[in-house]
């Protein structure tokens, strides 16, 4: 076996060598990160083991609660999603050159995330061999059959949309990097589908991207409306609105960019990319987050305004729930430390900095979480019809240890997916000018 | 001596032990064996002016009338059984108990229904089940929205616009990622230019 020599590589520009220098050493510090991700990992595999052999009654879901925090963590997952869609077609359409180095990182993102959330629908069936009843019983009138048939078809678009913006480089790591092992070599191989840089090759690509950054948004927006209309059609307080559509969408993807500026930093700050991520590039994000969060505090204001204002039976008693009951440290936290307060403090240039926005970022990725929370557990406990003689572990929710295993897991096989793609391809474009959209036709 | 003796005294006892053991269970088990037997239990059907009753008469093996034993009447509705009846439903001195059938209960398109009769743990007679179709119901004909095209029917019956509609959609945008693979493939297949091999 040939031995691999780091600092035998040789690199023909210091772009490049600072953009492909993480695919050829591995750190220990990246070493512990896996184990780590791992370890959780193994002990969410677990819980699941547990689930699978006992049921679904190892969860705290009941019969008023039978959607509990897999499925908010599903409809997160979505939402995350959908930050692909905002850099490889909103922004790229827009011709927001700025937004160009995270397009790689954005669809990594959402290739993970669709997959994670793909994976816990079936986690939420509790026997997972019954998911191929969902296919054998297609019902079209069914908005989970919608869901199943759109995420699928985003996920095919997401890779292929991180596909054609990695290939080029892909190439040129076939080319260059020899000091890495076979297997990377294989795979480089495999994937550059014998790319040259050959002008038609280029006229080809350009064209498939447009036609993707195009057809991926309607998609997009179909992806979280029809996550929306799998509670807007079902009749429970809270759901039952016309505004779900936007107002999911509209969260989603302010919740996306939360997790893009929070994915800057670290990347910026592990890959030594600083030159390339720069301070510019954390104020562009923040401005746009502030305009994103804007309009999902609007849409906010429709959700809630309306029934608190009429405050009709179990509409009022959802309402009650969240504004002083049982939910309300939650609710206010979501709303203030996750959505008002974030938009003050970054209408002011010094929260723009990267450090004050990751920090920030944090804090709207963490309210997005629990914002899924509220929007799925506190209405499935006020049904429109009650169940006479309720036992008493149908009222409330609490999560038992299993689900949380399960759920923590999620985050880290997303972290996980994200950690090894990052690993293998460049993050930003070497070759800068391949598919650049000021040469398109 | 006196340990070996000792030891012998505790054969003893442990030999008593287990024999106690196997008789008390052969106790048991011939307590079952002698109590525990089959009932028969026979249905018939008399209708007097508009009141339908259900008469079941329960007998043991040697064909007498078995008294007190509490039956369990049922018809089958979709998904679970309708209990009718009292809420105990007990045999007389002759075996025998009587259940007015309801008037009202919708059945198949003959008017038939499923009428089921059980004895359900009892002390002294095994679990039984009966099962008779009686024409007793309100034929209820498939209506025309059991078989009409809405969000509410089954998969095959779900409404022609939806079902072009979604598949349409469908169709584009997988026509969509099938262009551009094809693309991709196209792509694969571009000789470099000699100056660059």
């Amino acid at each position: 076996m040939k031995k691999i020599d780091i600092s035998k590589q040789k690199f023909e520009s210091p772009r490049e060598r600072d953009l492909l220098r993480h695919l050829i050493s591995t750190s220990w510090k990246y070493k512990l990160w896996i184990v780590l991700l791992l370890i959780i990992n193994s002990i969410g595999m677990y819980a699941y083991y547990r689930q699978v052999r006992f049921g679904l009654v190892v969860t705290a879901m009941r019969d008023y609660t039978s959607w509990g925090i897999y499925i908010s963590n599903f409809v997160f997952f979505v939402a995350i999603s959908l930050v692909g869609s905002l850099f490889s077609s909103i922004l790229k359409l827009n011709k927001n050159e700025w937004s160009r180095p995270l397009i790689r990182i954005s669809e990594i993102i959402a290739v993970s995330a669709i997959i994670c959330a793909a994976v816990i629908i079936i986690v939420d069936m509790g026997r997972p061999d019954r998911f191929f009843n969902v296919i054998k019983y297609l019902r079209i009138q069914s908005p989970i059959i919608w869901d199943v048939i759109i995420i699928s078809t985003y996920l095919v678009i997401s890779i292929l949309l991180l596909y054609i913006s990695i290939l080029p480089d892909i190439a040129l790591c076939r080319d260059r990097l020899t000091e890495i092992p076979n297997w990377k070599k294989k795979l480089y191989r495999i994937a550059a589908i014998n790319w040259s840089n050959h002008p038609e090759q280029i006229q080809k690509l350009k064209k498939v991207s447009k036609i993707l950054a195009i057809s991926v948004l309607p998609v997009a927006f179909a992806i979280h409306t029809v996550t929306s209309w799998l509670f807007a059609t079902t009749w429970r307080p809270g759901w039952d609105s016309t505004n779900l559509g936007p107002y999911f969408v509209s969260g989603a993807f302010m919740a996306g960019a939360a997790v893009i500026i929070f994915a800057m930093y670290i990347v910026r700050k592990e890959l030594k990319l600083k030159s390339y991520v720069t301070d510019m590039h954390f104020e562009k994000m923040g401005r746009l987050l502030v305009l994103l969060s804007l309009v999902y505090l609007y849409f906010n204001i429709n959700e809630y305004l309306g029934p608190a204002f009429k405050m009709v039976g179990v509409e009022g008693e959802h309402i009650s729930e969240l504004f002083v009951g049982n939910y309300a440290a939650m609710y206010w936290f979501v709303q203030l430390g996750g959505l008002v307060i974030p938009i003050f403090l970054l209408m002011f240039r010094p929260f723009r900095k990267p450090l004050p926005l990751f920090i920030i970022s944090l804090f709207v990725i963490m309210g997005a979480w629990f914002k899924r929370f509220l929007i799925v557990i506190p209405s499935l406990q006020h049904p429109y019809l009650p169940i006479q003689g309720v036992d008493e572990s149908y009222l409330h929710y609490y999560p038992t240890w299993e689900e949380w295993a399960i759920t923590t897991s999620s985050f880290t096989s997303l972290l996980l997916m994200i950690t090894i793609l990052i690993k293998l391809f460049p993050l930003i474009p070497v070759q800068k000018d391949v598919i650049d959209p000021e040469t398109d036709d | 001596m006196k340990s070996k003796t000792y030891q012998s005294l505790s054969f003893l006892k442990i030999f008593f032990i287990i024999v106690l053991l196997f008789s008390s269970y052969s106790m048991v088990y011939g307590q079952e064996e002698d109590v525990m037997e089959d009932a028969v239990v026979s249905i018939s059907f008399s209708e007097e002016d508009d009141t339908k009753i259900i008469k079941a008469m329960a007998t043991d093996q040697e064909g007498l009338p078995i008294e007190e034993l509490d039956l369990y009447f049922y018809v089958q509705r979709t998904f679970s059984l309708l209990p009718i009846g009292d809420t105990f439903n007990t045999t007389n001195e002759n075996g025998i108990v009587e259940v007015e059938f309801p008037h009202d209960l919708p059945a198949d398109e003959e008017g038939n229904v499923e009428i089921i009769v059980k004895i359900f743990e009892s002390d002294l007679y095994n679990d039984l089940t009966l099962e008779v179709v009686k024409n007793w119901g309100i034929a209820t004909p498939m209506t025309e929205a059991g078989e009409k095209r809405s969000l509410w029917a089954a998969a095959a019956n779900a409404p022609i616009t939806l079902v072009l509609l979604i598949s349409g959609m469908i169709l584009v945008i997988w026509y969509i990622n099938c262009y551009i693979i094809y693309i991709l493939y196209k792509i694969s297949k571009i000789k470099p230019l000699i100056n660059q091999v």
